[in-house]
Order: structure tokens, then C-alpha cells, then sequence
């Protein structure tokens, strides 16, 4: 049986369960890399540029994880997924990239997907993909139907439920215990609701932002992410803040960003890879508005690989301290 | 409407010929100067890039002197560029400014018909050529100087001429007195003394479009390469934008095409900005170039993905990466450029 390596990184969150039901269905096994560990992260940065954003090198860390583990890697080159908006170039240059720096990387499979130039073109990248496996092309089609559908329920998962991506993947994989994994005490009431907001490869890789979700919920806090809100929900909160969305993956920032500051949460989070640039002016969008609306305290935290788990913490407690200062006074106010 | 517009090289010659003859009263701001860049410095986001910074601080200044319109080209596209717009608008309404930003959302027609106050079509066309004619003759006098430059007797008589001849260009109001501008200073600098055996080495100018077409933002890079007695060769110009002939384009002939195809086997899709550009001029000059200065500002995208697969390519032209940021020193840039050039001529005598 062929075996595909997905690195469990960048994309990852977003789009695991569609790839995997779309290769299994294809008679493929499907590999994930571990969780990142700091030597995959100082693996993957020395291959790379030194300004390279954090994410592509932890993506590069998973890629080499992978080497000799399976046959072949998928790394898809995502242009676009909406018409006229555009992902940021990392992401395209992702599978040139991985080849040219990790030269022992088995073979890439890649597929380019650019809703821009038409169905018929992205039918034809799907097929091309599928050929790896099978010459039928109706197979193809069932796999990506199949697949279509798994991402959809996915997406459903997540929003109905408040699940974020690992415990959404979590729970198709059926490896989850029945309980959800939330760190809290639910005897305990929530002290303060926080939405963290940034791309879900910054969000959910423990590693590189110092279990954050976890120091939130251990300090008796809701956690609330992007993934949480529908996609019509962040889509009307991104234009009401920007307009027109220019990036791929501008609904997790500025959507949830507009849509958190309006809703009543009591801090939002803000988190930010040193270096990217889609977020270098979106997450400052999203802190002019916090800043313009007065209403819910905004902190942006930036990670890289020379975070200290210590700053990050003393950041986080001044900010959650703040948070509830901020609520006593009200209290006392009214 | 008085329209402010951000510098990028000399953009602002054509655009200010069309201005001028379509009646528009147009601001251009001064120079882009440690001024300009301090002030963009101040209310950019910390981790924006150079180009962001320098256009924001052009359009405060223009903002300063009275502007009330300003442009700057934004649209869909993988690099942060089309984004700018969005952010320099929330940025200056916050500093207290009263403008309008006039952006591609209009629709072109709109926009069009926006900044040229409703001029007619045929005042528009004649105007555009004009302009057209004056980045014409602005690109043909870049392209001479710098091989003028890498072998002229006394160093800096070629960029003296070259700053006069844009002076010229600048001042023409019509085509004669524009041909004659171009003619007079091509001439002078073909009429330099030259040292007496010529063989410059040939070392090509690439990376993202504004750090190498805007002269502040490079630091004068050019001018630096041709006192060392290097020829600098760059297929990068602001004519590439708005040169159009469909048979160039229908057969691939554009430097831009050419470069791309020769970066498929490295890099085989478009990264945005001029990223597979800079992958592809690698490839495509290894030969008749003795090597690459690659320039980019701290955080391109595009570039930072070109610079990762450079290095991976068969051909092995020496390239020297050059990252801009607003803390970047002249002297670090001249004494590694110096470290290049002796590298480079050592490789050539072996």
C-alpha cells in the first residue's frame, strides 16, 4: 500500500480530514508527522533562510520527520480558494521550497488549487492528483466527493460543537476519550472568556506557543478560537472591519478578530509568527479596531523560535490579571 | 482635487507629464529623504516592509503639502503589496488627515475617469504617451549609465550627466525638447574618456521591483557597484509595467517570461511579487553575467521563498543577498558589495 506523509503542520488544521479521507479512499495509507518538538523546529530552521517566517520551519521540521517514513509527501500549493483572493506566497511556493531545501524529502505530490482559473482547471489538478493511484477517473471523483463531504462535517464539527481542529480530528479519528479534552474544572465557573485569534497553525502546535490554550483553560478561562464561529459568521464580521477579503486565510484574523471585539468577550488574543506578512498588517488592522473601539482589551503576542516560555507567561498573567481588575471595578461601578 | 502619490524611483517624471498635460493639479512630494523614512517608520505596524514604510511616509508629506486624493495600486495577489491601501488608509484617516484614497475597487474605468477630472478619451491617450515617451527616454538613459559608469575615467562624471539628463527629461514640455534632452545626454555620457582597456565585470541587479528601482530604498546601489568598475545589468524597469505589444507577449519574449521559464525546474509556479523572477534570472544569466546581487526588503515574501530555492540550482552564479530595513547602514551594504566584487574577480582569474 502506498503510504502518504502529511506533515502535521501549517494546512494541516485546516484541511487533514479532507486529505486523509481522499487518499484513503483511494487505497492510500495516510502518515502524520508527531507533534512538533524542539528538535524538529531546530531541524527544520537550519534548512531554511534565517528570516523565513516560524511556521515554514516547523513545517520543514515535519517534513523531515517523514523522510524514509512513508513514499511519497503531499504538499499542496494552495493559490486560492476563494475568486480574486489570494494566499500568501509561502504557501505557494511551499512544495518548489520543501524540495529545493530538503533534497532527501521522498517525492512531493502537490496539487495546485486556484479557484481563479476556473472549475474545470481545478478538476483537472484533482484528477492529476488521483492518477497517482488510480487510471479511473470516477474513482477520483468519489474519493474527492467523499473527501468534499468529510471537510464539510469537519467545519459543521467545529462550529456547532466549540471543538478546535485537533480535538475535532480528534473525534472523527475516533481516538478522542468520550469527554472532550478541556483542561478546566467544570465545577469551577469560568473566570473570564478569552478568544484567541491567529491562523490555526500558530493556535493548536503546543510546541511553538507554549501550550497557550492550556494555560488559559488551567487558569479557569473559556477559550474561544476562530474555528468556533461559522464561516458566514467571520465572512460578514471581515467585511464589515476590511471590505473585500484580499487573503486566503483573513477570516481567522480579521473575522474573528472584528467578530470577538464586538461580542462581548472580556480579552482577545492576538498571535502572530515573527516575520509573517499577511498578518504584519492584519493583525494591526484588527488592533487599530481594538483600539478604536475601547470595549475589550487586545494583547498580540509574536512567537518565534526564541520565544521564552517565561516572557510568555508573565505576559499572559499580566493580561488575564488585567482582565479581572477590569471586571472587579465594573462590578463595584454598577 | 490635488493628488499626492507615493515616490517609486522615477515614476513620478511620466506621471507627473500626464498630470500636467491632462490639467491635473498633482503634489508630488519631495524626495524621498531620512525624513520621509522616519515618518513611515513612526506609524507603520513594527513588522511592515521597507516599501510600506517609504510610501507611507511620501504620502504623509504629500498629505502635508496639501494633497486631498492619493493613490497607490493595489488589487489581489500573493504579496503584501495589494494590501497597502487598506492599511495606509486606516492609518492616515488615524492621523488625522482629510483625503480620499482612490484604489483599483472603483473599477478601472471609474478610476480612471476619477483622477483625470472626466478628461476626454483622446486628451487621456495623447496624454499617456507623452508620458509614455518621457519613461521611455527615462529607461533608455538608466539602461546607458551604468555601463558608462563601470568604465569612465573619473569616477562619477556618468552619474552627474545621468542626474542632469533626468533634470531635462523632468523639465521637457513637448517631444522635441524631450527627444533633445535624451539625445543631448546620451551623447555626453558616450563622449566620456573611458579607462584604457575596458572588461568590466558584469553583475546583474535583481530581487523585489521597489528596492531596486527606488534609489533611496537601495542606497544608491548602483552608483556604489559602478565606482567599484562594475557594469550593472537589470531587467527590471518601470517601463515593464506599461509596455505592451502583443507580439512580445503572445510568444513569450518579455525578459519577465523568459526568466520565468528558465526557473521552472527550480521553481515552477508564480510566487507573487518577483519572486520567480529572481529564481529564474539566476538561472537564465549564468552564463554572460559574472554574478547576482539580490535585494529585498526584511520580510518579502515572495523573495524570502526565491532565496530559499536560489541557492538549490545547478547553475552556480554567485549571488549576494541584500536585505533592506530602515536600520540597514550604507557602509555595511559598500563593504560587502567590495567583499563580492573581489570575490568575484579572484573566481574570475582561477
Amino acid at each position: 500500500m502506498i503510504k502518504i506523509g502529511i506533515p502535521r503542520a501549517l494546512l494541516y488544521y485546516q484541511y487533514y480530514p479532507m486529505w486523509k479521507t481522499f487518499f484513503e479512499e483511494l487505497g492510500a495509507e495516510v502518515v502524520v508527522s508527531p507533534p512538533t518538538t524542539q528538535a524538529m523546529l531546530s531541524e527544520g530552521s537550519s534548512r531554511v533562510v534565517a528570516d523565513t517566517c516560524l511556521p515554514v520551519k516547523v513545517f520543514c521540521g515535519h517534513v523531515l520527520s517523514l523522510v524514509d517514513k512513508c513514499d511519497y509527501v503531499f504538499i499542496p500549493a494552495i493559490r486560492s480558494v476563494k475568486s480574486k483572493v489570494y494566499n500568501c506566497s509561502k504557501f505557494l511556493g511551499l512544495p518548489d521550497l520543501t524540495k529545493a531545501v530538503i533534497p532527501e524529502s521522498p517525492p512531493i505530490l502537490d496539487i495546485d488549487i486556484d479557484i481563479n482559473k476556473g472549475k474545470g482547471k481545478l478538476y483537472q489538478a484533482i484528477y492529476k492528483l488521483g492518477r497517482h493511484f488510480t487510471w479511473n477517473p470516477f474513482r477520483v471523483r468519489r474519493a474527492a466527493i467523499a473527501a468534499r463531504q468529510a471537510q464539510l462535517n469537519y467545519r459543521e464539527l467545529m462550529s456547532s460543537q466549540g471543538l478546535t481542529p485537533p480535538q475535532a480530528i480528534e473525534r472523527i479519528s475516533g481516538t478522542a476519550e468520550v469527554e472532550p479534552k478541556t483542561h478546566s474544572n467544570h465545577t469551577i465557573p469560568a473566570q473570564a472568556t478569552i478568544a484567541v485569534i491567529g491562523h490555526p497553525y500558530l493556535l493548536y502546535d503546543e510546541h511553538i506557543n507554549h501550550r497557550l490554550i492550556y494555560r488559559l483553560e488551567r487558569a479557569h478561562n473559556r477559550v474561544l478560537t476562530p474555528e468556533m464561529l461559522t464561516t458566514e459568521e467571520l465572512e460578514s464580521a471581515t467585511v464589515r472591519l476590511m471590505g473585500r477579503a484580499y487573503w486566503t486565510y483573513e477570516e481567522e484574523v480579521v473575522g474573528a478578530g472584528q467578530h470577538y471585539l464586538e461580542s462581548g468577550t472580556d480579552g482577545v488574543i492576538g498571535i502572530v509568527a515573527f516575520g509573517c506578512g499577511p498578518d504584519s498588517l492584519m493583525m494591526d488592522m484588527v488592533h487599530r479596531q481594538a483600539a478604536r473601539l475601547r470595549a475589550t482589551p487586545f494583547m498580540n503576542l509574536t512567537l518565534e523560535e526564541h520565544t521564552a516560555e517565561g516572557g510568555l507567561v508573565t505576559r499572559l498573567e499580566a493580561f488575564l490579571d488585567m482582565i479581572l481588575y477590569r471586571r472587579k471595578r465594573r462590578l463595584v461601578c454598577v | 482635487m490635488r493628488l499626492g502619490m507615493p515616490h517609486c524611483g522615477n515614476l513620478y517624471i511620466p506621471v507627473r507629464a500626464i498630470a500636467n498635460r491632462l490639467g491635473i493639479d498633482i503634489v508630488i512630494p519631495p524626495p524621498t529623504s531620512q525624513r520621509t523614512l522616519s515618518l513611515g517608520v513612526k506609524y507603520s505596524p513594527e513588522m511592515a516592509c521597507l516599501p510600506f514604510k517609504l510610501t507611507l511616509g511620501n504620502m504623509i508629506e504629500a498629505l502635508e503639502l496639501g494633497a486631498d486624493t492619493t493613490m497607490i495600486p493595489g488589487g489581489p495577489g500573493p504579496c503584501r503589496f495589494g494590501y497597502y491601501n487598506k492599511v495606509d488608509e486606516a492609518i492616515l484617516h488615524k492621523l488625522g488627515y482629510k483625503f480620499y484614497m482612490a484604489t483599483q475597487e472603483l473599477g478601472l474605468v471609474r478610476l480612471i475617469k476619477l483622477l483625470t477630472n472626466g478628461a476626454s478619451l483622446g486628451k487621456i491617450v495623447t496624454a499617456s504617451r507623452f508620458g509614455l515617451a518621457k519613461l521611455k527616454a527615462l529607461d533608455e538613459l538608466e539602461r546607458m549609465v551604468p555601463k558608462i559608469r563601470a568604465v569612465e575615467r573619473e569616477k562619477g562624471n556618468a552619474t552627474r550627466i545621468y542626474r542632469q539628463g533626468i533634470k531635462a527629461i523632468d523639465n521637457a514640455a513637448d517631444y522635441r525638447a524631450l527627444n533633445q534632452a535624451k539625445r543631448e545626454h546620451l551623447q555626453k555620457l558616450m563622449n566620456l574618456p573611458t579607462v584604457s582597456s575596458p572588461d568590466p565585470l558584469k553583475i546583474g541587479i535583481t530581487g523585489e521591483f521597489f528596492v531596486v528601482l527606488d534609489s533611496f530604498a537601495n542606497m544608491d546601489i548602483e552608483i556604489e557597484l559602478g565606482k567599484l568598475g562594475v557594469e550593472v545589468r537589470r531587467s527590471i524597469f518601470i517601463q515593464d509595467w506599461v509596455k505592451f505589444n502583443p507580439f512580445i507577449y503572445v510568444f513569450g519574449l518579455r525578459e519577465k517570461d523568459k526568466s520565468h521559464k528558465a526557473a521552472r525546474p527550480y521553481l515552477s509556479r508564480h510566487v507573487g511579487g518577483d519572486g520567480w523572477q529572481s529564481v529564474g534570472e539566476k538561472v537564465l544569466h549564468n552564463r554572460d553575467w559574472d554574478g547576482l546581487v539580490h535585494l529585498e526588503p526584511f520580510g518579502c515574501l515572495p523573495e524570502i521563498t526565491a532565496r530559499n530555492i536560489m541557492p538549490s540550482t545547478k547553475e552556480k552564479l554567485p549571488v549576494l543577498n541584500i536585505i533592506y530595513d530602515e536600520h540597514t547602514g550604507k557602509a555595511g551594504i559598500i563593504n560587502r558589495l567590495e567583499a563580492f566584487v573581489d570575490m568575484i574577480y579572484r573566481r574570475k582569474r582561477r
